[in-house]
């Protein structure tokens, strides 16, 4: 789906993101995890065009029965990412605050198209992307608030609908920048539930802080230091690689997960921490 | 707005928010959610059926947070009330307020002539604009619209502007002059306003690819220096005449006609000296009234054409990059085409107001169209009227021209200061005041030629407590677009005043 040979990203003398080679497979979930500052979100923009990077190249095959071509779209800029089926959501809320929670959808739905160019026509006869927006603030559980403005929403559901407006236009490739952050414990299990519906029909690359999250719902996990890649395997053997155990997850002890989340896949591989 | 979830839900938990009255949050979006504003917009009603069972779905749901659920019914009972009335009846409500307005500025100038012959007359000469005080509303406001098109829905303040409406104003008065090569002068004035407005979305299409590279404060200034550049050229510019300084009059060609081009039968000219009057029902309109409605009319289908156009998925676009930029490009939008797109368009729409103003004054200076303070003028309009809204600049350069009117000297219109000095007996005006100051001479040093320093005044005041203007704060008032929110007001209270009187009366 995505891959990613020798991608670098230097701001001055600091190389932010250090020769990554990363691949993600169609319908994988795959989760990035690492310390802050590891260059975990430079990643994304770079991915995404929103950096251009110093070296290395980023390329990308759509998703129709896995024979397509790659294409390259090292240095593309974010509309064109966005338009090859690339879509991801933000760290920090990145909404449009003072439109209504289906129009944030359905503008992201219009985008896919040329309808956008359309300037006679009212919005509302375009009946397609009002469905279509319709139908992902179902799925994100925000159906209820479509007529309320985007920034009178809780955290959770801006949380919610950063995503929403991320899976609008049928991407391939979903990157999900810690949709998880800042909210409330209660509320995690919501937005675990959304990550694991989207990632049965798209291929996800998560950030996430939240180890019981991570281990969790990963199919395979990549671990950023400093830049670099230092593991890249399924949640079990990362969670026992020692280099892993010292960069980042130091500390963390696989039983708080079956307490937290009481998810099988926790108790499973105790032994090997 | 016109997509309504809650279509089918049921009517209990409609009932609930009609007390608590619409979130003032939701107004500020509503603007964005305008649906069929506009007086052509009758497609949008199409997605009301969209999805009726989402909002049965959502009641489970919503009952969690029950604090911000009201705000998603609101809207719900215009939908489900229209739904039973015929469409031209239903057409009618959603349009009440746009017809009143309508109607209001169509009788204008017959009331005023009735009202000045009456024996209020001296009071409503000092109160109401003289017809052409509105014809000046009708062409600057226009100016001030298509500023708001750029600045208001794209979130990019041009303060050069007023290129677009020099170069409106300038191409109408040299093709009147016969300086454009293969332009004779009598071109209809229809088609150099569409030249004009083509000329000028050209202009914009070069300042803006360079200027759309920076944004913010920055752009601001850009435009400001491509403004300024401009002003300057024409100022000096020897092509216009001996003392381009003085700008440019038409003299030779015969009035600016509005109507069909190349039939005379189907156009009347506009201005106060060359314009046409015309004969309708016993009554002669004078060449002000007629340049009123021809002025009006074209200002309106550019109103129309732009409403139209707001509410387009293009319009929508440029929304959200107000919004968000960011978003939007990551979304998958060319932003920069985008708002090089608005910006054209905005340039278009400019040119006609300068072109409207050229045709009925048939003189302009570099001072009158080119230089920034005209600029200055569209965003005072626009933030007076309600930046982001439409129609807000028109009733903003209303609210402007009236005041400056009112207080204005003697022999520009008629005002406070004439008005006192008529009424107020000799006495009265040689009664000291305090420190030895008459009457007659505080109104001189308060009144006399100081209506700017009022208007400035009151700009601050604006800014300061009605920062969403004039049509703004009554849209966050009532909850969403005038339109379509007032006659659900007067539906709601109505009955229920009424009700309450009836009571009063009987016991």
């Amino acid at each position: 789906m995505l891959r990613t040979r020798d991608l670098t990203k230097e701001f001055g003398g600091l190389t932010a993101v250090d020769s990554v080679d990363f691949e993600l497979e169609e319908g994988e979930l795959c989760s990035l995890i690492g310390p802050n500052g590891a260059g975990k979100t430079t990643f994304f923009d770079l991915l995404t065009g929103g950096l251009a990077p110093s070296a290395g190249t980023i390329e990308l095959r759509p998703s129709n029965g896995g024979d397509s071509e790659w294409t390259d779209i090292t240095g593309a800029s974010p509309h064109e990412t966005a338009d090859l089926g690339l879509h991801r959501s933000y760290q920090i809320t990145n909404i449009f605050p003072t439109s209504s929670v289906l129009e944030n959808v359905r503008v992201a739905a219009q985008a896919a198209g040329t309808n956008s160019l359309r300037v006679w026509r009212n919005v509302g006869s375009f009946e397609s992307h009002i469905a279509e927006a319709r139908a992902i603030l179902d799925r994100v559980g925000l159906e209820g608030k479509a007529d309320v403005t985007a920034r009178a929403l809780s955290h959770g559901e801006k949380r919610q609908l950063e995503v929403a407006i991320a899976l609008a236009g049928d991407p391939d490739v979903l990157l999900l920048d810690e949709p998880n952050a800042g909210v409330s414990s209660e509320s995690v299990d919501a937005i675990i539930a959304l990550i694991e519906d989207v990632a049965t029909d798209h291929a996800v690359l998560l950030v996430e802080h939240n180890m019981d999250v991570v281990m969790n719902v990963s199919d395979r996990i990549v671990v950023l230091s400093q830049g670099a890649v230092i593991a890249d395997d399924t949640p079990g053997n990362v969670r026992g690689d020692p280099a892993v155990q010292e960069a980042y997850l130091g500390g963390y002890e696989p039983e708080a997960a079956t307490d937290a989340a009481g998810d099988g896949e926790a108790g499973t591989s105790e032994g090997e921490a | 707005m016109a997509i309504n979830p809650n279509h089918g839900s049921d009517p209990e938990t409609n009932s609930g928010d009609e007390q608590s009255g619409a979130d003032p949050e939701t107004a500020n979006g509503a603007d964005a959610d305008g649906g069929t504003e506009s007086g052509v917009g009758t497609e949008a009603d199409g997605g009301a059926e969209a999805d009726p069972p989402a909002g049965r779905q959502a009641e489970p749901e919503s009952g969690l947070e029950s604090e911000t659920a009201p705000t998603a019914e609101t809207g719900t009972r215009s939908v489900e009330e229209s739904g039973t009335l015929a469409w031209p009846a239903r057409y009618a409500r959603d349009h009440l307020v746009h017809i009143a307005v309508l109607a209001v500025l169509l009788l204008y100038p017959g009331v005023y002539a009735l009202l000045i012959d009456s024996p209020l007359r001296s009071e409503l000469v000092a109160l109401l604009p003289e017809v052409e005080t509105m014809i000046a509303v009708f062409y600057f406001g226009l100016f001030a619209m298509s500023f708001d098109f750029i600045s208001g829905y794209t979130g990019y303040l041009d303060f050069g502007h007023a290129v677009f409406y020099g170069t409106g104003a300038y191409v109408v008065l040299l093709a009147g002059s016969g300086k454009v090569p293969l332009l004779p002068a009598e071109t209809p004035f229809v088609l150099l306003l569409v030249l004009a407005g083509l000329l000028a979305a050209t202009l914009a299409s070069l300042i803006g690819a360079l200027s759309f590279r920076l944004s913010g404060v920055y752009f601001a200034m850009i435009t400001l220096g491509f403004g300024q550049v401009v002003y300057v050229f024409v100022r000096g510019w020897e092509f216009i005449g001996s003392n381009p300084r003085d700008g440019l009059a038409v003299s030779e060609r015969s009035g600016f006609e509005i109507g069909v081009p190349f039939v005379d039968s189907l156009s009347l000219a506009i201005g106060q000296l060359t314009g046409d009057e015309f004969s309708v029902l016993a009554t002669t309109l004078s060449t002000s009234e007629v340049s009123y409605y021809l002025v009006g009319l074209v200002v309106l289908v550019c109103y129309l054409a732009m409403q139209r156009i707001i509410h387009s998925p293009f319009g929508r676009v440029m929304v959200a990059i107000r919004e968000n930029e960011d978003r939007a490009a990551a979304i998958g939008y060319n932003t920069f085409r985008y708002k090089l797109g608005a910006f054209a368009i905005s340039g278009f729409f400019a040119a006609i107001a300068g072109g409207l103003f050229a045709g009925f004054q048939r003189a302009a200076t570099p001072d009158s169209s080119f230089f920034f303070l005209v600029t200055g003028d569209a965003l005072l309009a626009a933030i007076i009227g309600g930046f982001g809204t439409l129609a807000g600049p028109l009733y903003g350069r209303l609210f402007d021209e009236g005041v400056r009117e009112f207080l204005s000297k003697a022999g520009e219109g008629g005002g406070l200061l004439p008005y006192l000095r008529e009424h107020l007996s000799e006495a009265t005006l040689g009664t000291d005041l305090v420190g030895g100051i008459t009457v007659q001479g505080a109104i001189e040093t308060f009144l006399n030629g100081h209506a700017s320093l009022y208007i400035g005044a009151l700009f601050v005041l604006f800014v300061l407590f009605v920062p969403d203007g004039l049509l703004g704060a009554i849209r966050a008032r009532l909850g969403g677009p005038i339109a379509k929110r007032l006659p659900d007001r007067i539906g709601e209270r109505l009955p229920e005043r009424f009700e309450r009187y009836w009571k009063a009366l009987e016991r």
